[in-house]
């Protein structure tokens, strides 16, 4: 077993909480819906829910297997490698476009002159330091770092509730219901079916019965936290939620309570270092314990930097400048991850059942 | 092990010249062992010799209940047995010497090594066994009152540097014979004696096992103090943080022994250590427990406030004025940056230059005799309050601000010292990278806190893992002592019930003493 | 073994870490090389299309920092002048054309994240604001909350007239602005204000108007002042005509901004508590009819005629002031047909009531608007009468 470390269900929920918050802290997904935004964080959440499922089912049939050993042992040795190969480009490509809406929003907005190299290299430093310690760090980590977020969120919200008119919520569903599942979908995709990465974690549950209702726990918190933003920013940036880049942000800028509590837009940017922070080192430690995995290292902690790496020159590659960026993830992505969220681990779980896998334990849950 | 000893016999022979041969050439000449030569038994026709270290033994007691009894009561006892000369230590051990802890032993190490703490030995010709005689009773402070750890209400005994005296504060604090006082000696050359105290039935026996496998490994000369022992059990030894605890009042220590840790004491060290340590643990004052319970609550929050402050302060001022002025609000920052008008360093040089002053100070306050303290104090305010700023060097926003961080970073001791290295190292980060900077040495030092574990218990428990009853009622808040009903959980107690539950007072249902009025 | 190899990894960590920061700080700005903008002004030249701006910013060494300094220096603090602020213009094509020459005469970076106001001159706001708002709201360095006024003339010339009770005139006119808007008289539109009406295609834009006028002081020189006198309507990015007094408070009514305020009747005066408005929309037979329905609470705080105050007398003011209501309410609705101008975002309001029919009607509006029909019901009630309750003269 590459990792000795174990967590409970709640640290696994709260770890989750933080990774669906990740950089959808900072962007607010479902942005092309416009005042919508919040219906269709909602029905995101749903599908997502549905997807999380499939995978959680898939991980909890096989107990403490993560996903690299449950492919080889429901796809053969050959087959299943090559899969495990797609999932970790995948968590490999997430990790880096997280880095990349960090990168993008610092310079934007209050580093413009670092250069990105160095700041990537900053951030996936703490993020690797961090994985080197294990799992059971990382989980601690969050216990504090998520509970402090949503505090953020929900004081931040208060002070913004004289800025609020509800008028720009309004009309609910003024959206053609094609655009408006598309946005669903798209939310689903980003973030939360994203948590697709937890089945590298979910085997180090101490307690794996209660992995499914955790997960899901997780994703109805994070949802109601994003919805609650997206609100937010809807009624107090009214028709320009849909021009700004970063509207959580400017939304922020907005609180003014006697000339004191003021400008305190920096409390939303310390929020999306922390869940970054925390997405970058879950999807950096299911990359390299997968990866460890897939060729039978002894232990992953050496490959942590050469990986972290990785993902910081693919980070520095893979889109040339923020609009692209964002057209990747609103036009490409969404069908882009259909397959690593959806369709891989459906498989699996069919093959799984039909091949009446895994056979040893003989007690199927 | 180092060859410090002749190849000399271990075992005491029958022939009193071999003997205190022997003795003689381990102990040496020093000028403070004391062989008394003399003869004994009924008719005097014993030769015999009583050794002992001047200065380390009671006078009084060796004269009078050892020299005198030898020399004139033996005469007395009509014993016949005393005839024969292999039984005569045994008969002055039975009905002689009038002393508490007397032994007989054959061995010369052991006998040298007992003379060594106090003891007085009685050697006698014709006997392979030797009478060793606790007299210790040097020179000793008596209990003050503690210097470190000031409590309004509280106690106001503080250990001292002999552990018999230090093992009785505890026993008095606890009568249960459960209180167990396991003792080894650590060093080659100091051979200090080392306790382990914890209560039966409740430190778990691993923590025991755990704590006693860490002292056996260590092996050295001296142990000069208890931060000896410290550095050596550390798990991570090379953490800013300590993850030993350290106290120099015996309610602290009974206090945490009850809860489940196990207490180190040291001969020689006014202080024992307390393991498991962990981090809330620093926040917690023994008048939190004295004072109601509100209070108490509020004080512990604002320690966590000052301890988060003395770390943050001076980096966030550097950090705002140099990355981030568009965070001030408007008012303050046109205040800011007309007293920062003109003057010659940058903000991270002026911040670095002030603590780093500081620091200067407070160490020379410290070490200096307590007159030339003063001095030093009265010229660094001088200095830095009113030359530094109206001179032009230094703003006197950063005096503010350097001024509140030295005074909250006092209020949390066991941190005092970590959170001045932290304090230099956000100052710094903050100069480079402003917030941002910050923010990620704040999430490396939250994930080494988080993996640090103190003698197996994670360092930041009952926060993270989480324990919500231990978290609510015994952290940055404190529960009334009747609501405490069970030991903290982290620590994995052997009997986690501390006290029976429902013990709120209440108003008798009907006073049978009503006042008619 | 393990623990050399971390030792290693920890060790090239820092060394990183540690050269990042020796070659580091690319970001960092001292205060004392920025100038702080407190206002910005921008002109345009209709002729030439030249762009102007006007820069005010703060000079920190001649802002007192703390009261026991300017005790001993007497002739100064008195009237400070415009020490503590400099101005400065520049000239050019596009708005940020214009930003960037600052640096040819500027001794430090210009920092707007604590810009106050923005003032655009009557030219340029009648000309077309799109470049120079533009630059504004895509801009990191600006804040979607900074104030936004139009100058009945020249921006340049409100941002040179000093301020009594400020130090930093920018702070004293968002303060006018302010204040202004909490009593109710003219509203106060932040660059998101302002931009949401833009981009709302069928909402019109509105500004506060501040003008200069003289008058004399207490020592007989003549003085400048600043102060609103009207309500900038736009359509589009354009200017295109202006609400006077009655008409602007008429706008608040409307748009359920009423905070604090006075209602001025023939015989009485009242202090304004509450308000609340509705916009209802009703669409019969491809026709809207919008009502405006408000509801406001007010004290008694002047009363004119030597007489006691009766409930029925009250019930008179009440109607009284309800009238007077709608009079500034009618008389706003009158100008904004005029101007075919939708100021009071009833496209809005019909968009969210008849969500369908909106699309056929959004491209369109333009020349729906000026038919809507419109129905003002106000109700008002009066509460306090202050603190006697008997006339202190009769008649």
């Amino acid at each position: 077993m590459l990792e000795k470390g174990r967590i409970s269900s709640f640290q696994l929920s709260v770890l989750l909480v933080g990774f669906v918050l990740g950089s959808s802290i900072i962007i607010t997904p479902g942005g092309d819906a416009g005042h919508d935004a919040w219906i269709a964080i909602a029905l995101g959440l749903m599908e997502g829910s549905l997807i999380a499922l499939i995978f959680t089912a898939l991980v909890l049939r096989f107990k403490d297997k993560t996903i690299i050993e449950i492919n080889d042992l429901v796809f053969g040795k050959v087959i299943g490698k090559l899969i495990s190969v797609l999932f970790l480009w995948y968590f490999l490509h997430l990790g880096a476009l997280v880095l990349n809406d960090y990168v993008h929003f610092f310079r934007l907005e209050l580093y413009p002159a670092t250069p990105r190299t160095v700041m990537l290299l900053i951030i996936m430093l703490v993020c690797a330091s961090t994985v080197n310690r294990g799992i059971e760090a990382l989980a601690r980590c969050s216990l504090i770092l998520v509970p402090l977020t949503i505090s953020v969120i929900f004081l931040v919200t208060m002070f913004l509730i004289p800025h609020f008119n509800l008028n720009n919520l309004m009309p609910i569903l003024d959206l053609p219901i094609g655009k408006l599942l598309w946005s669903a979908h798209s939310v689903a995709s980003f973030p939360f079916a994203e948590s697709v990465v937890f089945v590298m974690i979910l085997a180090f549950l101490n307690k794996s019965e209660k992995g499914g209702r955790a997960v899901s726990k997780a994703l109805i918190i994070a949802g109601l936290v994003l919805i609650i933003a997206s609100i937010r920013n809807s009624a107090v940036l009214g028709p320009m939620v849909a021009a700004y880049n970063y509207p959580s942000y400017q939304a922020v800028q907005v609180i003014d309570i006697r000339d004191i509590f003021t400008r305190l837009e920096i409390l939303v940017a310390i929020n999306f270092i922390t869940m970054g922070f925390l997405k970058i080192s879950v999807l950096l430690y299911g990359t390299v314990l997968g990866l460890a995995q897939v060729l039978n290292l002894q232990s992953y902690r050496p490959i942590i930097l050469p990986v972290g790496i990785l993902m910081v020159i693919l980070a520095l590659t893979n889109v040339a400048n923020t609009i692209e960026l964002f057209d990747f993830t609103h036009k490409i992505y969404p069908i882009y991850a259909v397959p690593f969220q959806i369709i891989i681990p459906l498989i699996t779980l069919i093959i799984a059942k039909l091949r009446q896998l895994p056979k040893t334990d003989g007690g199927i849950p | 092990m180092k060859a410090t000893k002749k190849v000399s016999p271990v075992n005491l022979s029958r022939k009193l010249e071999d003997n205190l041969k022997n003795i003689k050439d381990i102990l040496g000449e020093s000028s403070d062992i004391i062989i008394r030569e003399m003869k004994i038994s009924s008719n005097a026709n014993v030769d015999a010799a009583v050794i002992y270290i001047d200065g380390l033994v009671d006078r009084d007691l060796v004269s009078r209940d050892i020299l005198q009894p030898l020399m004139f009561n033996l005469q007395f006892v009509k014993d016949k047995t005393n005839q024969k000369h292999s039984s005569l230590l045994g008969c002055i051990k039975s009905s002689v010497l009038s002393v508490g802890q007397i032994k007989a032993d054959g061995n010369i190490d052991s006998i040298v090594s007992s003379i060594m703490t106090g003891y007085t030995a009685i050697l006698a010709q014709g006997a392979n066994q030797a009478l060793v005689i606790d007299t210790k009773g040097w020179e000793k402070r008596a209990i003050e009152s503690p210097e470190n750890e000031i409590s309004i209400r509280g106690p106001k005994d503080s250990f001292t540097e002999t552990l018999r005296i230090n093992t009785a504060l505890l026993r008095r604090k606890i009568r249960d014979p459960n209180l167990s006082l396991v003792s080894m000696q650590i060093g080659q050359r100091s051979k200090t004696d080392v306790v382990i105290a914890y209560i039966k039935g409740i430190t778990p026996d691993n923590l025991i096992e755990e704590i006693k496998q860490r002292l056996k490994r260590i092996d050295t000369d001296a142990i000069l103090d208890i931060g000896y022992i410290e550095q050596y059990i550390e798990e991570n030894p090379l953490s800013l943080v300590p993850t030993v605890g350290t106290s120099e009042r015996p309610d602290v220590v009974t206090a945490r022994m009850l809860e489940g840790r196990a207490a180190i004491l040291v001969d020689g060290s006014p202080m024992a250590l307390t393991v498991p340590f962990l981090f809330v643990e620093g926040f917690q004052n023994p008048d939190d427990y004295y004072a109601r319970p509100f209070f108490a609550s509020f004080v512990r929050i604002i320690r966590l406030l000052g301890f988060l402050l003395s770390i943050y302060l001076p980096g966030i001022y550097v950090a705002l004025k140099s990355f981030h002025p568009e965070l001030f609000p408007t008012p303050l920052l046109i205040t800011v940056a007309a007293a920062r008008e003109g003057h010659p360093f940058p903000v991270v040089l002026e911040a670095l230059l002030m603590l780093i002053l500081f620091e200067i100070l407070r160490e020379a306050g410290l070490r200096l005799p307590r007159s030339l303290g003063q001095a030093v104090s009265i010229v660094g305010a001088l200095v830095i309050g009113q030359a530094a700023v109206s001179a032009g060097l230094v703003g006197a926003p950063m005096v503010i601000v350097v001024a509140a961080t030295a005074i909250a970073s006092f209020m949390v001791v066991p941190f005092a010292d970590t959170g001045a290295l932290f304090r230099l190292i956000m100052t710094i980060v903050a100069g480079f990278l402003g917030l941002f900077g910050m923010i990620i040495i704040s999430l490396e030092v939250l994930s080494h806190l988080a993996a640090l574990r103190s003698l197996g218990v994670p360092y930041l428990s009952p926060v993270t893992p989480l324990n919500t009853s231990d978290l609510i009622k015994d952290t940055w808040l404190r529960a009334p002592l009747w609501a405490l009903g069970s030991r903290p959980a982290f620590l994995d107690p052997l009997d986690k019930k501390r006290q029976s539950p429902d013990q709120k007072p209440h108003p008798p249902q009907n006073n049978p003493n009503e006042r008619k009025s | 073994m393990k623990n050399r190899q971390q030792g290693k990894i920890s060790l090239v960590i820092l060394l990183s870490i540690i050269s990042v920061f020796i070659v580091g700080c690319w970001d960092s700005r001292e205060l004392s090389t920025l100038s702080l903008i407190a206002g910005l002004g921008f002109d345009l030249d209709p002729a030439t299309k030249r762009a102007t701006l006007t820069y005010q910013s703060i000079v920190p060494s001649q802002v007192k920092p703390s009261p026991s300094m300017g005790g001993g220096e007497g002739k100064q603090t008195g009237s400070g002048g415009l020490q503590s602020i400099q101005l400065d213009h520049d000239t050019g094509l596009s708005p940020y054309e214009v930003l960037n020459r600052y640096t040819q005469h500027g001794s430090r970076i210009p920092f707007y994240q604590h810009t106050q106001v923005i003032v655009i001159g009557k030219a340029a706001a009648e000309h077309g604001l799109y470049p120079f708002l533009d630059t504004v709201i895509r801009n990191p360095a600006g804040r979607p909350n900074i104030l936004l006024a139009i100058s009945d003339n020249k921006a340049s010339d409100i941002l040179a007239v000093e301020d009594g009770m400020e130090n930093i005139q920018a702070v004293g006119m968002a303060n006018i602005i302010k204040l202004s808007a909490r009593f109710s008289k003219y509203p106060a539109v932040t660059c998101l204000d302002f931009t949401s009406r833009f981009i709302g295609k069928t909402t019109a834009p509105v500004a506060p108007i501040m003008g200069v006028f003289e008058e004399t002081g207490p020592e007989g020189k003549r003085q400048k002042k600043i102060r609103i006198n009207g309500t900038a309507v736009f359509k589009g990015d354009k200017m295109i005509g202006k609400l006077n007094e009655q008409e602007s408070s008429g706008l608040l009514w409307v748009i359920n901004q009423i905070e604090k305020g006075f209602v001025i009747i023939p015989e009485a005066s009242l202090e304004i508590i509450g308000s609340k408005t509705k916009i209802i929309p009703e669409l019969t037979g491809g026709k809207i009819k919008i009502t405006v329905e408000i509801e406001e609470e007010a004290n008694l705080i002047q009363y004119n005629n030597a007489r006691n105050i009766t409930p029925d007398l009250i019930h008179q003011l009440e109607k009284a002031q309800a009238r007077e209501i709608e009079s500034q309410v009618k008389a706003v609705i009158k100008k904004s047909m005029a101007l075919n101008a939708d100021i009071f975002d009833f496209g809005g309001a019909v968009h969210r009531k008849y969500k369908k029919e909106w699309k056929k009607m959004e491209p369109r509006w333009d020349d729906i608007y000026p038919t809507i029909e419109v129905s003002v019901k106000v109700k008002t009630r009066l509460d306090e009468i202050g603190d006697i309750n008997k006339a202190i003269m009769t008649e």
